[in-house]
């Protein structure tokens, strides 16, 4: 009888504990910002992170920096940390960096010349990017090597009239399908504003159009390249119609097939992984636009995200 | 063997009472959901439309329900008779979504057609197999089925969904705290506790996880947006099927491996479903299998994602004792109602992960050591040792260095898959050289 009162109350307190700590481990607080764009739970985080941050600023007006400055660990972990800056390019707060607050980065550049703070003011202006996510590549102190970043950014005007912006970066960030939607998006309004002058900007490596593997491409109707997605230049013409994937199918003839009744596409193919050498999924993003009475094709290419029990 | 029998709560022909039934066909239903997160990887995967989304989940539900009853209600000449319920396959996963890549779905379907009518010309040489397969490397088998559910279960119970993104620590604890449920239901409990410590185990979790992870509640606030009752639509790409014979080989090569893993579902069916056996009586199993082809080729007729019979609810059969194949029926009738019911259809699909992970470590904890003690239950020997020895290390290795393998000959990779596979192959291969001494003795005398 003792034994079984015993076990039963043990078990009544390992269930308690488990419940205890489940409680405490969760995360209740309420978003008003729409996460579903996004497939990672990092990414979410991460726009979560900066979009509360931005929310206390906006509320307390710029002296609760300070707060923020003596509860330095509160904004930045492992993976990604918070940072504030004037749209002047001075560092008011940087929790992973301390050495910043005070200095003006405006004219700090990537490994690849990208201006990152002019980025960011780009970002935040552009309607099509609305959590104005800037990549570029950074460091960690302490460390010897570039760090491939995707940052994302809430612009905030205090009551004081001062204009800020409250980011944060995540460190070797996902791919996600949502970061070639805006590319893809803000250069179809730029082509369509410019014409075919926008072209030359598509093309820069410092610009938005261009980070990591992923890069705009266009191509008319006969799948004929304006610009390339493999070579800035090539002696051997690129079809993009002929084009097939590791399967052998061809994702972009499908994709021109979807787009006789829509204006967008996305198209999955198989691509070889350049790390493991084994196939991988990848994601083609589509958009067909009018410019002076000829049809063009506006696109990017990035990783799709694999199941987490496949190999 | 009755005496064996007695322990078993319902024995394989019992048709236990109609509360019981449906409950015990509930708690293997919430099993076969797990399955129906893959035609919804398979949609988003082709970036497929909602609509054509809905369909091929409903088709897949139909055929699924039609396997499992055609495998165990007991038709002349096909199906096995016992509790081995089919749900979508993952081993077709990958080589689906090539055929739906290269030409779309009328060529995924017209490839699973073939891989079924493979399994299905399989089936009548197993019975012919008893010396291939002797008693440890059916245990081998048995063990390899619930190994080769590790990864899909693990990653589950983290609550990932996808590689390398972050894990909530509250997913974590929910999912211990499932498994918690159901483990010591089973083990400590007595009579329903006993019988129905997964379905507990789910519903406790599910509660924990609404109550602890908003998100989970918001999922099921859209259940309200789908229609209560609905046919399947069928669109273009249902109407047509296409045939492509460079996929054949691959196809062929998944077909026997799906077969393969079915014969070691059918085995661990017979073994539990009657402990008695000294021998396995295959049988039934050829029958099984037969069954299994039959409902892969229906999954394609029908355009529904290939199916397979289910590891974790032969798991589950065995810890819970009840091994009615009654309550397989049951599961597949009530699995093709639902199919047309889109909101009762959406809310079981959004068990939360970690719950389901949980359920599927304690279906596959029992699959895995029901395998060892069949394999260690007769005397051992050096053969033994080498031949179960360097399956597993090749075997494993598929899933522990799958970029070795991408760089591969042709041949290699295409019989170098995946563990439950590759193991048999091996261990089949092994035993028949190991024993060369024994031949040549026959031959010499």
């Amino acid at each position: 009888m003792y034994y079984h009162l015993s076990k039963t109350r043990n078990f009544a307190l390992l269930f308690l504990i488990i419940l205890m700590l489940t409680a405490t481990s969760c995360d209740y607080s309420q978003t008003d910002i729409d996460l579903s764009r996004y497939e990672f739970r990092d990414t979410k985080k991460l726009v979560k992170f900066a979009y509360h941050a931005a929310e206390i600023i906006r509320k307390k007006g710029i002296t609760c920096i300070d707060s923020f400055k003596k509860n330095r660990d509160n904004f930045g972990n492992n993976d990604f940390y918070l940072y504030i800056y004037k749209f002047d390019g001075e560092n008011l707060f940087h929790a992973g960096i301390k050495e910043f607050e005070g200095q003006n980065l405006a004219d700090v550049l990537d490994l690849d010349g990208k201006a990152i703070h002019k980025s960011v003011i780009t970002a935040l202006e552009n309607k099509k990017n609305p959590h104005a996510w800037v990549h570029y590549n950074w460091w960690k102190p302490k460390r010897f090597y570039p760090v491939p970043k995707s940052s994302c950014h809430f612009k905030v005007i205090t009551d004081e009239g001062g204009k800020l912006y409250v980011g944060a970066g995540m460190d070797f960030p996902h791919e996600e399908k949502e970061f070639i939607r805006i590319i893809v998006d803000t250069a179809v309004d730029l082509i369509q504003k410019k014409g075919k002058e926008a072209l030359e900007k598509l093309k820069d490596p410092t610009s938005q159009f261009i980070y990591r593997e992923v890069r705009v491409f266009v191509f008319d109707d006969e799948g004929k390249t304006l610009i390339s997605p493999v070579l800035n230049y090539s002696p051997v013409e690129i079809n993009f119609l002929e084009s097939k994937d590791a399967a052998g199918h061809k994702p972009f003839e499908r994709a021109l097939t979807s787009l006789k009744d829509r204006g967008s596409t996305w198209e999955v193919f198989l691509a070889k992984s350049r790390s493991r050498r084994i196939l991988l999924k990848k994601i083609l993003y589509l958009r067909k636009i009018k410019l002076n009475d000829e049809i063009i094709y506006v696109g990017a290419v990035t990783d799709m995200p694999e199941p987490a029990w496949t190999n | 063997m009755k005496n064996r029998e007695k322990h078993l709560v319902y024995t394989v022909n019992e048709v236990p009472p109609l509360p019981h039934l449906l409950v015990s066909s509930l708690q293997h239903i919430l099993l076969m959901f797990v399955s129906i997160s893959l035609p919804i990887i398979f949609a988003s995967q082709i970036n497929a439309s909602a609509q054509f989304t809905a369909t091929f989940i409903s088709l897949s539900m139909i055929v699924a329900g039609l396997g499992s009853i055609i495998q165990s209600v007991g038709l002349p000449f096909i199906g096995s008779k016992y509790l081995c319920p089919n749900v979508c396959g993952p081993s077709y996963m990958s080589l689906s979504l090539s055929a739906a890549w290269v030409g779309g779905i009328p060529l995924m379907r017209g490839m699973i057609i073939i891989a079924g009518l493979i399994e299905m010309l399989i089936a009548p040489i197993v019975q012919k197999l008893r010396k291939v397969f002797p008693t440890y490397i059916v245990g081998l088998v048995v063990a390899m089925v619930g190994i080769s559910i590790i990864k899909m279960s693990v990653a589950s119970v983290f609550g990932v969904a996808f590689q390398a993104d972050a894990i909530r620590t509250a997913d974590l604890l929910i999912g211990i705290f499932s498994l918690l449920v159901m483990v010591l239901a089973n083990i400590w409990g007595k009579g329903v506790i006993k019988m129905y410590c997964l379905l507990i185990g789910i519903a406790l979790g599910w509660l924990l996880a609404i109550i602890v992870v908003p998100e989970y509640g918001y999922a099921l606030s859209v259940v309200g947006e789908k229609p209560f009752f609905a046919f399947p639509t069928i669109t273009d790409e249902f109407h047509k099927i296409t045939f492509d014979m460079k996929m054949l080989i691959p196809f062929a090569v998944i077909a026997i491996s799906g077969s393969l893993k079915s014969f070691g579902n059918l085995l661990a069916a017979q073994k539990i479903s009657k402990p008695g056996m000294k021998k396995a009586d295959f049988v039934p199993i050829r029958k099984g299998l037969l069954a299994d082809g039959l409902s892969t080729a229906l999954a394609g007729i029908f355009g529904g994602m290939a199916v397979d019979t289910s590891s974790s609810n032969v798991g589950l059969a065995g810890s819970t004792k009840v091994v009615s194949r009654w309550i397989s029926v049951a599961a597949g009738v009530i699995f093709i109602i639902l199919a047309f019911f889109p909101q009762l259809t959406f809310a079981l699909s959004h068990v939360p992960k970690p719950v389901l992970g949980a359920a599927l470590v304690f279906a596959g904890c029992f699959m895995i050591c029901t395998g060892l003690q069949q394999m260690f239950k007769q005397e051992w020997s050096a053969k033994k040792t080498f031949v179960v020895g360097i399956s597993l290390f090749f075997g494993l290795s598929t899933a522990f260095l799958p970029a070795l393998y991408a760089r591969a000959p042709h041949f290699i990779q295409t019989f170098f898959t995946d563990p439950l596979p590759t193991t048999t192959l091996l261990a089949v291969i092994l035993n028949q050289i190991f024993n060369l001494d024994q031949f040549f003795k026959k031959v010499n005398k």
